[in-house]
């Protein structure tokens, strides 16, 4: 028994420390890039861009389900994008609330015939509608679904566009983001295929006419807790991985594509569980394939609001929905790990998402109960065990408050003080028990994939309400 | 066997472990530290910019008349900066006028002297700061120094000077890229070139045309495309050269700018465009067809409604419709086609267009069709399908067999 246990703690503890040793790297790399970019875009003046000529058009897919509390705010924000020339999709996906009367009542919405060629596989569309308050607005009313990822697809059917910027109907999208987010693109149109987007929490903000006026912190600590998270994932974790072109997601609430790519690859998967990586998978499978040279790039700037979880019995959900996803989208990829033709994506980024993230809750989970059972035996040395515990308290909390640093040094965006205080101290009360409860939700979703449960189960909202609309 | 957390233990916590925990303490605080002192840092700085803004605004007028003497901030980097960058703001949005006023401001205090020495001497991110800011100004002086710039090594600094050049929009500007691209090739995506280009070639496109000759492989294809887009009527039969070259940008160059040339070899020119093997060069032709807005273009026009790509055909609808007149005969000739997704690519762009009742108006008017014409061409119009069993009754009833040409 002893033997094992103690192959155990070797392997908690080489894990633990190479993780956060992956983790500390990706942050060096991260201030670094943003820095970068900072002064990349100190080249680039924005408004020189509008009166560009020849900037490729975009249309912006806002799949819609059941959001009749914000639709109206939403679609208004996106029609006030700033961007040369833009097209909006909404997908009305079978809501059966009044989310399609909303959108008829406020852009006085006319059933046409837009150009609809079904070339990626969606459920029946029941009409299609341009609006007579603003020629950019086209609606398809389309029977449901049953996934965001099917209503995408009949948006990419209807897209005329070369790019495609799926948003979320209910998150807001900073009045520059569609300028900033093409900017890798109009740097090397040949080889950029999709860029991804910051995404961050909306919760506790203020919006007016559906924009935002005022970003503040959320109030609730199961809210600001996922601010460090959001930060965590995208101004470290996805700009070092882009960095190396390895980006393995483009967060589902914002992210471009070059949209012939996307339909060559069949659009979005309609039963996946995570549409947003299966398909970055799907790309990169599929340009890897081909030998072609591109790249997947994220950019830190264009800024996308969304609403998070509020309740723990939701957020559990959406981690569940979210494990399940990376497991269906891993098994199915087994084949690209270690093989010479898939690359980098073979050899690093698939192989860190089966270990850090797939693994994780597993590993975490055998570790606590192998110490707690040493610790019954008599073999735990409790004096290194409580110095290893105050260590990985430590580390952590450095690579959490690197996240805030990297906010504070590029973007700025919580200008309160007391935001940054309460912020900061966050980063050293999120270790419990709010990571024990996510490895358990974790836990939770692999257990729900693994007997066949697949279902999507529906997250509380309150939509644009979880933030001050004014 | 013992546990690996003895084994640690035994080789002295002092010696890993203790130093580690220090050692990811005084990150945690150094990092705290750093975030805070920053912020408040930042807090002073601000502060103190804006009061300082604020008293150069009140005086803004004589500052840049020259009554307060330039000494008296020009010595001050904290004001000068200041100065600078509200001159360059005002520049974005000012008039000729204002321009002119400014620009004459701007070398008087010998600031634009300043930039064109840094973006000569100064080396990496500094050197770009001042490139960005001589674009700014617009001013001729500063092109001879972008353009020197244009050899840098480091690829931001070639598109920072780029873009500058591309703002000053002046043939001399021009030139001096189409040197630089002549002498080194393609050494900046083809974006920012084609976007500094069109800026610059837009008072005299023909300085375009020996590089569209001589340039080869994707250099030769940007060339065409920004021609397409700053052609002129003068430069008509220049463009209409390249409707047969091997190359489909230039193809698709010489569709965009064939509305400029003379109509006769135009129509000639894009009816030979409009059946080229590549979409975009179809899809060109048909959109240059929509804006020479000639019946002539009708039996093309037609030909592109009943194009393989969704694209043509709506452009085609767009061009049909945006006509304007004839209407009745003009649907009635679409409908000939019997082409499904022509007919639907013409009722979408009728419905867009919100003409859907101008051609029901038409219709009831028009003389040139017969009233059993009509009840079946308002039926088709009713409900934007051709029914399989309604294909005889077109067939009999209009005796069209294809577009008529």
């Amino acid at each position: 028994m002893i033997p094992v246990l103690d192959f155990s703690n070797h392997l908690l503890f080489w894990y633990y420390l190479a993780s956060n040793l992956a983790y500390l790297a990706m942050l060096i790399i991260a201030l670094k890039t943003s820095a970068l970019h900072q002064r990349r875009l100190q080249s680039r003046r924005l408004n020189w861009l509008k009166e560009a000529p020849l900037v490729p058009p975009i249309t912006i897919i806002a799949p819609a389900h059941n959001e009749e509390a914000s639709i109206r705010v939403s679609i208004r924000s996106l029609l006030e994008l700033d961007y040369p020339e833009v097209e909006v999709i909404v997908v009305n996906d079978g809501s059966t609330d009044r989310t399609f009367e909303e959108l008829r009542e406020e852009f006085r919405l006319r059933s046409v015939r837009a150009v609809y060629v079904a070339e990626v596989k969606s459920a029946p569309v029941r009409g299609l509608y341009r609006s007579e308050a603003d020629s950019k607005l086209i609606v398809i009313d389309k029977e449901p679904g049953g996934s965001k990822a099917d209503a995408i697809n009949a948006g990419l059917n209807a897209a005329t566009s070369p790019y495609v910027c799926v948003v979320d109907a209910d998150s807001v999208l900073e009045h520059d983001a569609l300028m900033r987010i093409m900017v890798p693109v109009l740097d090397d149109p040949q080889r950029v295929v999709a860029v991804g987007g910051i995404v961050r929490v909306l919760n506790g903000s203020e919006i007016e006419r559906g924009q935002l006026r005022r970003v503040r912190l959320p109030q609730k600590s199961i809210e600001a807790i996922q601010v460090i998270e959001y930060l965590r994932a995208f101004l470290i974790g996805r700009e070092a991985w882009a960095q190396g072109n390895m980006l393995m997601i483009i967060a589902g609430a914002f992210g471009l594509f070059r949209t012939d790519l996307v339909r060559a690859v069949g659009g979005y998967r309609s039963r996946s569980i995570g549409e947003d990586l299966d398909l970055v998978a799907r790309l990169h499978r599929h340009l890897r394939e081909k030998g072609a040279d591109y790249h997947i790039r994220f950019v830190p700037d264009p800024m996308c609001w969304t609403e998070v979880p509020s309740d723990l019995k939701s957020l559990g959900r959406q981690r569940a929905r979210w494990q399940k996803g990376l497991l269906d989208v891993l098994w199915p990829n087994r084949d690209m790990l270690f093989r010479p033709r898939y690359g980098r994506i073979g050899w690093f980024a698939l192989p860190y998402l089966w270990l850090f993230e797939l693994f994780a809750p597993v590993v975490e989970i055998a570790g606590i109960a192998t110490i707690i059972l040493a610790a019954c035996l008599g073999v735990l040395s409790r004096e290194f065990f409580l110095q290893f515990l105050i260590f990985g308290y430590a580390f952590a909390t450095v690579i959490s408050i690197g996240s805030v640093l990297q906010e504070e040094v590029t973007y700025k965006r919580y200008n309160d003080w007391k935001d940054v205080v309460r912020l900061v101290s966050y980063c050293f009360f999120e270790h419990f028990p709010y990571r024990q409860l996510h490895m358990v939700w974790r836990l939770q979703g692999l257990w729900q994939y693994l007997r066949g449960d697949y279902e999507w189960k529906a997250l509380k909202r309150k939509g644009l309400a979880s933030a001050k609309v004014q | 066997m013992r546990s690996i957390f003895e084994k640690l233990w035994k080789l002295g916590p002092a010696a890993v472990v203790f130093k580690a925990i220090v050692a990811a303490i005084v990150a945690d605080a150094l990092l705290l530290a750093f975030i805070f002192l920053r912020r408040a840092y930042r807090k002073w700085y601000f502060r103190k910019r804006d009061a300082r803004v604020f008293e150069l605004r009140q005086s803004w007028e004589a500052l840049i008349s020259g009554e307060i003497p330039y000494e008296n901030w020009r010595k001050k980097s904290f004001d000068r900066r200041i100065v600078e960058s509200i001159a360059l703001d005002e520049f974005e949005a000012a008039g000729p006028e204002q321009c002119a006023r400014l620009l004459k401001f701007l070398r008087a205090s010998g600031l634009i002297e300043k930039r064109i020495f840094e973006a000569r001497q100064l080396r990496g991110w500094r050197r770009m700061r001042a490139l960005v800011a001589l674009g700014r100004t617009r001013a001729p002086e500063g092109i001879p120094a972008l353009a020197e710039a244009l050899r840098d090594r480091n690829l931001e600094i070639r598109l920072a000077a780029l873009r500058g050049l591309g703002r000053a929009a002046s043939p001399q500007a021009a030139e001096e890229i189409l040197a630089w691209v002549s002498e080194r090739g393609m050494t900046v995506p083809a974006l920012p070139l084609q976007g500094a280009l069109i800026q610059c070639c837009a008072e005299r496109p023909r300085l375009l045309l020996p590089l569209v000759q001589h340039a080869e492989g994707p250099l030769r294809e940007v060339m065409g495309r920004v021609l397409g887009e700053v052609a002129s009527p003068a430069l008509g039969p220049d463009l209409l050269q390249f409707v047969g070259d091997e190359r489909e940008e230039l193809r698709a160059a010489a569709a965009r700018a064939a509305p400029q040339a003379d109509p006769k070899l135009a129509f000639d020119a894009l009816g030979v465009l409009a059946e080229d093997t590549v979409w975009f060069v179809r899809l060109r032709a048909v959109i240059s067809l929509g804006k020479l807005a000639d019946l002539r273009g009708v039996p093309i026009l037609l030909k592109g409604l009943m194009d393989s790509n969704r694209l043509v055909r709506l452009r085609a609808a767009e061009a049909l419709i945006a006509l304007n007149t004839g209407m009745a005969p003009i649907f009635k000739q679409v409908v000939e086609t019997k082409d499904r997704y022509g007919l639907h690519a013409y009722v979408t762009a009728l419905e867009n267009a919100a003409l859907k009742g101008k051609l029901e108006a038409d219709l009831q008017a028009s003389t040139e069709v017969t009233s059993e014409e009509k009840r079946l061409l308002q039926e088709v119009l009713l409900t934007g399908t051709l029914p399989q069993e309604d294909l005889n009754q077109v067939e009999r009833v209009l005796g069209g067999a294809g577009p008529q040409t």
